[in-house]
C-alpha cells in the first residue's frame, strides 16, 4: 500500500516518549514547557548547542524545522521545534528563556545550517542576540533600521527613513581589490531570472561563481504582525493567500486552518475535508505548471513555448478554482471548521470540467515531457548540477519538492495526515539525482499524483448523499483559546512544510503568530548548490528550487 | 539554366540610363547599394516588429499584435514611432564614442555582407552588386566584424553583464566561426571558385533525374552532413536559441544590449536581424542554390526571398522549442565536435574530389 510507511527501522523511527527524552538530556532541562503538539523543555540559554545536537545525534530529531522567538513581560524565549524526517509526528520543542535586560541565547547554527537565517530573523524582528552565530545580521529589514520590530517596546510612529549616504554601495570598501581576480555581480533585485525581488550578491571567477549570498526582505509585508491584529475567527483567513501567491492560496489557508483548529479544538466535517482536499491538490497543480513554467524560462530563454504551455494548462486549473471558490487568486475559501461554500451549483457541470481537466492531463504531461524533460540539451544543462546531497538538504531544512528531488522521502500528507488524504490511494514522489533535473522531474511527477487524488474526491463527491453535505462545524463566534497554550502545525503546501506557530493569551488574537515558510529554508541551500558552478547553473539552481518572494519574506 | 552570370545590378543601372562616365558609375554604384539596402531594412521592418511576434505566437498557442490595422500590420510603423521616441539614456561612465560605435558597426557588418551577395533576378534586374573573385571569403569577413561590435558594446557600456555578453560574444565566435568557414570551404572545393556566381552557378546542374523532376546539384544535397554542420554553426555565428548565449536574457539580462535604449537599441536590433538574413542569404547561396527554383530565371528573387525567410522561420522555431546550452558546453561542442566534424568533412571532400574530379 502506498500510505504505508517504509518498514526499515532505524533509529530515527524509534519513539522516545517525553519522560525518555528528559532523562536523555538530564540537566540539560530546567523546566518543563509542554505544546499541544509537542513536549517542550526548558533548558538554559548557554547549553542550546549541547541539547540539539544530543536530540539530534542520540534521539534522532535531524529536522529543526523552525525557531520561532517572542518576548514576554519578564523575557524573551527562542523555541526551536524540532521533527524527525523518518517519522515529524515526533516532535519536540525546546524553550529557551533570555534575560529581558540582555537577550543572548546560544546560537544553534552549529548544529543545524537551517538556524543560520531563522536566527537571524528573530534578531532582526524581535532583538534576541545569538552567541557563536556567524553572521548575526539583519535580514529581512534594511540594515539601517532602528528596533525591533516585533518587539514589545517598539515605537511603532517613529519614522524609518534610511538617507542614501548610510545606504552607501556596498562596492567601495570591500569588494573592490585591485589584486582580486574576482568580480562581484548584483543579481537582482530586479532581474528576469529571480521570480520575484531576490537580490543574490554574487562573487564571480569569470563564469564560474565563487560564492554567492541571498539578500532577502524585499518583499517582507509584516505578515507576523498583521497576523497578530487579526481575530482568529475570520481575520487571519485572508492573509495566507498572500504568503506564496502562485495560486497555491488553499495550501496556505490550510495551514492557518489546521493550527487554528488544534489550537481551538474544532472538528472538521469529512465532507469539508474532501473538499479541502481536492481544491489544495488543485492549488499544488496550478503552482507546480507555474514552477515548469519559469524553469522552462530560465533553461529555454524567453521565447519558449513550454512556458505558455503550461501556463494554459494552469489556466484551467484556475477556472476550477474560480468556480470552487469564487477567486483566482486570493481564495479566502477556508473557514475554521470547514469552507465558505458548498460546490458551486450545477454539481454535475463542475464535475465534468474537473474530469475534462484530469483527462487531459496525461497529454499535457507527455507534451511537457517531449519538450524539455526528454530534451538532451535540457538534460545536458540540468542533469548533475546544483547538486543538493540529501543530508545537506536536511540540515538545512529543506523540504518539499527540494527534498524530495534529493531522496529525502518527507511529504507531511503522507507522515502527518490530514484533510483526507490517508483515506486516499496515491504515492509520494521522490527521486534520487539530487540535481535541478530530479526536481523538475518530482514536481511533474506530483502533478500526476495531484490529478489522481482529484479524481477519487470528484468520486466521492459525486456520491456524497445530500443530506450528509456538511461543510462547517458549529464554531463559536469568538474563539479565545486558553491563556499560554502553544502549537506549531504544519501541512504540506507547494513549496514544502508550510507550519503556523500560534501561542493564545487568552484573547480573540494571537500572541504570537510566526510562518514557518517552506521556501525560505529552501532558499538557504542555494548557496550549497551554487558555489563553484557557472552563472546559468546558479539561474537554474533558483529555479529549481522554485522559491516563491512572498512566502520568503512574508 | 547555367548560363553566364546576367549583368550586375550597378551596371545594369549604367546601361540603361547611359551613365558612362567616374561619376555616373559611382553614383550607379550608390544608387543600387541603396536599393538592395532598404530591401533588407524592409524585411527587418517586418520581422522585428510584425513577423517575429507573429511566428513565436503561433508556436507559443496565443494571438500576437492583431489590433493595428489589418492582420496587425500597421505595427509596425507604431513600434517605429515608439522606440525612436523614447529617451536615449546614456549611462555614467560609459566609453564614448565607442559605446556610440558599436551599435552603428552591428547592422552596418551585416549590411555590408549583402554588397556580394547574389539576391537573383526580378524581372531583367539582377539584384547582385559586387561579384569580386573572393567574394565568398569577403562575406565571412564582413559577418566576423559583427563580435567587434559585441565586444566594444560589451566593454564600452560599463555594465557588468554586458562585460560578461562581450566575452562570451566572442569565445562563442571564436569556437563556431572556425568551423562554419572550414566547412564553407569544403563547398568551395566543390565548386572550385570563392567568386559567388561561380558557387551559385555550380549548383545548378542536375545531380539527379527521379521521376521526371531533376533535383539540381545544390550542395545541400550533395553533401547533407556539411550542410547540417553549417546550418548549427551558423545558428551559433548569429546567436540565436540554442547559442543565444550572449544575451541570455534570463542569466545576464541581454548582455551587450543592456544599457543601450531608444535609437541605439532599435539599431542593435535591427543589426542582429539583418544578421539572421546576412545568415540565412549565405547558407542559401552556399547550399540551397542561391537564387534559383522552378519557374523562369528572372522570378529567382523570389525564390531567395522565401529560402532566406525560411532561414528566419527556423530560427524563431528553434527559439521556441530548443534550451540553451552552456557557454562552456557551447565551447566544448565548437572546439572538440564541431571543428573536428568540419576537418573531417574538409578532408574527405577534398579527397572525393580529387579522385572523381
Amino acid at each position: 500500500m502506498s500510505l504505508e510507511r517504509p518498514d526499515t527501522v532505524d533509529d530515527g523511527a524509534v519513539e522516545q516518549t517525553p519522560d525518555e527524552l528528559e532523562a536523555l538530556l538530564g540537566d540539560l532541562v530546567v523546566d518543563r514547557d509542554d505544546h499541544l503538539n509537542a513536549p517542550g523543555f526548558v533548558i538554559r540559554p548557554d547549553t542550546v548547542q549541547e541539547t540539539l545536537r544530543t536530540l539530534k545525534q542520540e534521539a534522532g530529531y535531524d529536522h529543526l524545522s523552525v525557531v520561532s522567538a517572542q518576548e514576554y513581560e519578564n523575557r524573551y524565549e527562542s523555541i526551536y521545534h524540532l521533527k524527525k524526517y523518518d517519522d515529524p509526528t515526533q516532535e519536540v520543542s525546546i524553550v529557551v528563556p533570555a534575560d529581558k535586560d540582555d537577550p543572548v541565547s546560544e546560537s544553534a547554527e552549529p548544529v543545524f545550517r537551517t538556524a543560520d537565517w531563522h536566527e537571524r530573523e528573530a534578531y532582526d524582528l524581535i532583538g534576541i542576540e545569538y552567541d557563536d552565530h556567524p553572521d548575526l545580521r539583519r535580514i529581512l529589514l534594511p540594515e539601517t533600521w532602528q528596533g525591533h520590530p516585533l518587539s514589545m517596546d517598539y515605537d511603532k510612529d517613529r519614522p524609518q527613513i534610511a538617507t542614501l549616504p548610510e545606504h552607501a554601495n556596498p562596492l567601495e570598501d570591500h569588494h573592490k581589490d585591485a589584486e582580486s581576480d574576482t568580480m562581484f555581480l548584483n543579481i537582482g533585485p530586479h532581474h528576469p531570472a529571480t521570480h520575484g525581488v531576490l537580490h543574490l550578491k554574487t562573487v564571480l571567477d569569470g563564469e564560474q561563481v565563487a560564492d554567492v549570498e541571498p539578500d532577502i526582505g524585499y518583499l517582507h509585508r509584516s505578515e507576523e504582525q498583521m497576523a497578530q491584529s487579526g481575530t482568529y475567527r475570520h481575520q487571519i483567513m485572508p492573509y495566507p493567500d498572500r504568503w506564496d501567491y502562485i495560486s497555491a492560496g488553499l495550501l496556505n489557508e490550510w495551514a492557518y486552518a489546521r493550527a487554528a483548529e488544534d489550537l481551538a479544538d474544532i472538528e472538521v466535517p469529512e465532507y469539508a475535508q474532501v473538499i479541502r482536499t481536492m481544491g489544495a491538490e488543485m492549488c499544488r497543480i496550478a503552482a507546480h505548471m507555474l514552477a515548469l513554467a519559469t524553469f522552462a524560462l530560465d533553461i529555454n530563454g524567453d521565447f519558449t513555448a513550454t512556458f505558455m504551455y503550461a501556463i494554459n494548462d494552469r489556466e484551467r486549473v484556475q477556472n476550477l478554482l474560480e468556480d470552487l471558490t469564487g477567486q483566482r487568486l486570493m481564495f479566502n475559501y477556508f473557514r475554521l471548521g470547514g469552507v465558505v461554500w458548498d460546490l458551486p451549483e450545477p454539481r454535475e457541470e463542475f464535475f465534468s470540467k474537473t474530469r475534462d481537466f484530469l483527462d487531459q492531463l496525461p497529454e499535457s504531461v507527455e507534451e511537457y515531457h517531449n519538450l524539455i524533460t526528454s530534451n538532451e540539451v535540457f538534460q545536458m544543462r540540468t542533469i548533475d548540477t546544483g547538486i543538493l546531497p540529501p543530508e545537506v538538504a536536511k540540515n538545512y531544512g529543506a523540504t518539499g519538492p527540494v527534498a524530495r528531488g534529493s531522496g529525502v522521502d518527507y511529504d507531511l500528507r503522507r507522515d502527518d495526515p490530514y484533510g483526507y488524504y490517508d483515506e486516499l490511494d496515491w504515492d509520494v514522489v521522490t527521486e534520487d539525482g539530487c540535481d535541478n533535473f530530479s526536481r523538475l522531474l518530482v514536481r511533474m511527477r506530483e502533478v500526476e499524483e495531484s490529478a489522481k487524488i482529484i479524481e477519487q474526491c470528484v468520486d466521492l463527491l459525486e456520491d456524497w448523499p445530500e443530506d450528509e453535505r456538511n461543510i462547517q462545524a458549529n464554531v463559536p463566534r469568538t474563539l479565545r483559546p486558553d491563556d499560554d497554550t502553544e502549537i506549531y502545525r504544519a501541512v504540506e503546501g507547494a513549496k514544502g512544510e508550510l507550519g503556523i506557530y500560534i501561542r493564545a493569551d487568552g484573547t480573540d488574537k494571537p500572541a504570537r503568530f510566526k510562518i514557518r515558510s517552506p521556501c525560505f529554508s529552501n532558499l538557504q541551500t542555494l548557496p550549497e548548490m551554487a558555489n563553484g558552478e557557472y552563472i546559468p547553473d546558479v539561474i537554474a539552481a533558483l529555479g529549481s528550487l522554485d522559491v516563491v518572494l512572498g512566502e520568503v519574506d512574508r | 539554366m547555367g548560363t553566364a552570370p546576367a549583368q550586375l545590378f550597378p551596371e545594369f543601372i549604367v546601361d540603361t540610363l547611359g551613365l558612362d562616365s567616374v561619376i555616373g558609375e559611382v553614383a550607379a554604384s550608390l544608387v543600387a547599394a541603396f536599393v538592395v539596402g532598404n530591401i533588407i531594412l524592409a524585411f527587418t521592418g517586418v520581422a522585428g516588429p510584425w513577423a517575429k511576434r507573429k511566428i513565436t505566437a503561433a508556436f507559443t498557442d496565443r494571438i500576437a499584435v492583431d489590433r493595428i490595422g489589418p492582420y496587425g500590420l500597421l505595427i509596425i510603423p507604431a513600434a517605429a514611432v515608439q522606440l525612436l521616441a523614447k529617451e536615449l539614456i546614456i549611462p555614467e561612465g560609459v566609453d564614448r564614442p565607442s559605446w556610440d560605435i558599436a551599435p552603428i558597426l552591428l547592422p552596418a557588418s551585416a549590411l555590408l555582407g549583402f554588397s556580394v551577395i547574389p539576391m537573383g533576378q526580378l524581372g531583367p534586374i539582377n539584384l547582385h552588386l559586387a561579384d569580386p573573385e573572393v567574394g565568398f571569403a569577403l562575406v565571412f569577413a564582413f559577418a566576423s566584424i559583427a563580435s567587434v561590435s559585441l565586444v566594444m558594446a560589451g566593454y564600452a557600456s560599463n555594465n557588468k553583464y554586458s562585460l560578461l555578453g562581450g566575452l562570451r560574444a566572442v569565445a562563442q565566435n571564436l569556437a563556431y566561426e572556425i568551423p562554419l568557414i572550414v566547412t564553407a570551404m569544403s563547398v568551395v572545393i566543390f565548386s572550385g571558385t570563392l567568386q559567388m556566381s561561380g558557387v551559385v552557378g555550380a549548383q545548378t546542374e542536375t545531380l539527379v533525374t527521379i521521376a521526371g523532376v531533376s533535383i539540381p546539384s545544390w550542395y545541400a544535397f550533395v553533401n547533407p552532413f556539411a550542410f547540417v554542420l553549417f546550418l548549427t554553426a551558423n545558428m551559433a555565428e548569429i546567436g540565436r536559441n540554442p547559442f543565444d548565449i550572449p544575451e541570455a536574457p534570463t542569466e545576464i539580462v541581454a548582455g551587450y544590449q543592456t544599457e543601450y535604449s531608444s535609437a541605439y537599441f532599435v539599431l542593435f536590433y535591427l543589426g542582429e536581424f539583418v544578421h539572421i538574413f546576412l545568415g540565412g542569404a549565405i547558407l542559401a547561396v552556399t547550399f540551397l542554390g542561391g537564387a534559383s527554383g522552378p519557374g523562369p530565371e528572372s522570378i529567382g528573387f523570389i525564390w531567395f526571398v522565401v529560402k532566406i525567410w525560411g532561414f528566419f522561420l527556423f530560427t524563431q522555431w528553434a527559439r521556441a522549442a530548443l534550451p540553451r546550452v552552456r557557454i562552456d558546453q557551447l565551447i566544448e561542442i565548437g572546439w572538440k565536435g564541431m571543428l573536428v566534424l568540419s576537418f573531417a568533412n574538409l578532408v574527405l571532400t577534398a579527397v572525393i574530389v580529387g579522385v572523381i574530379a
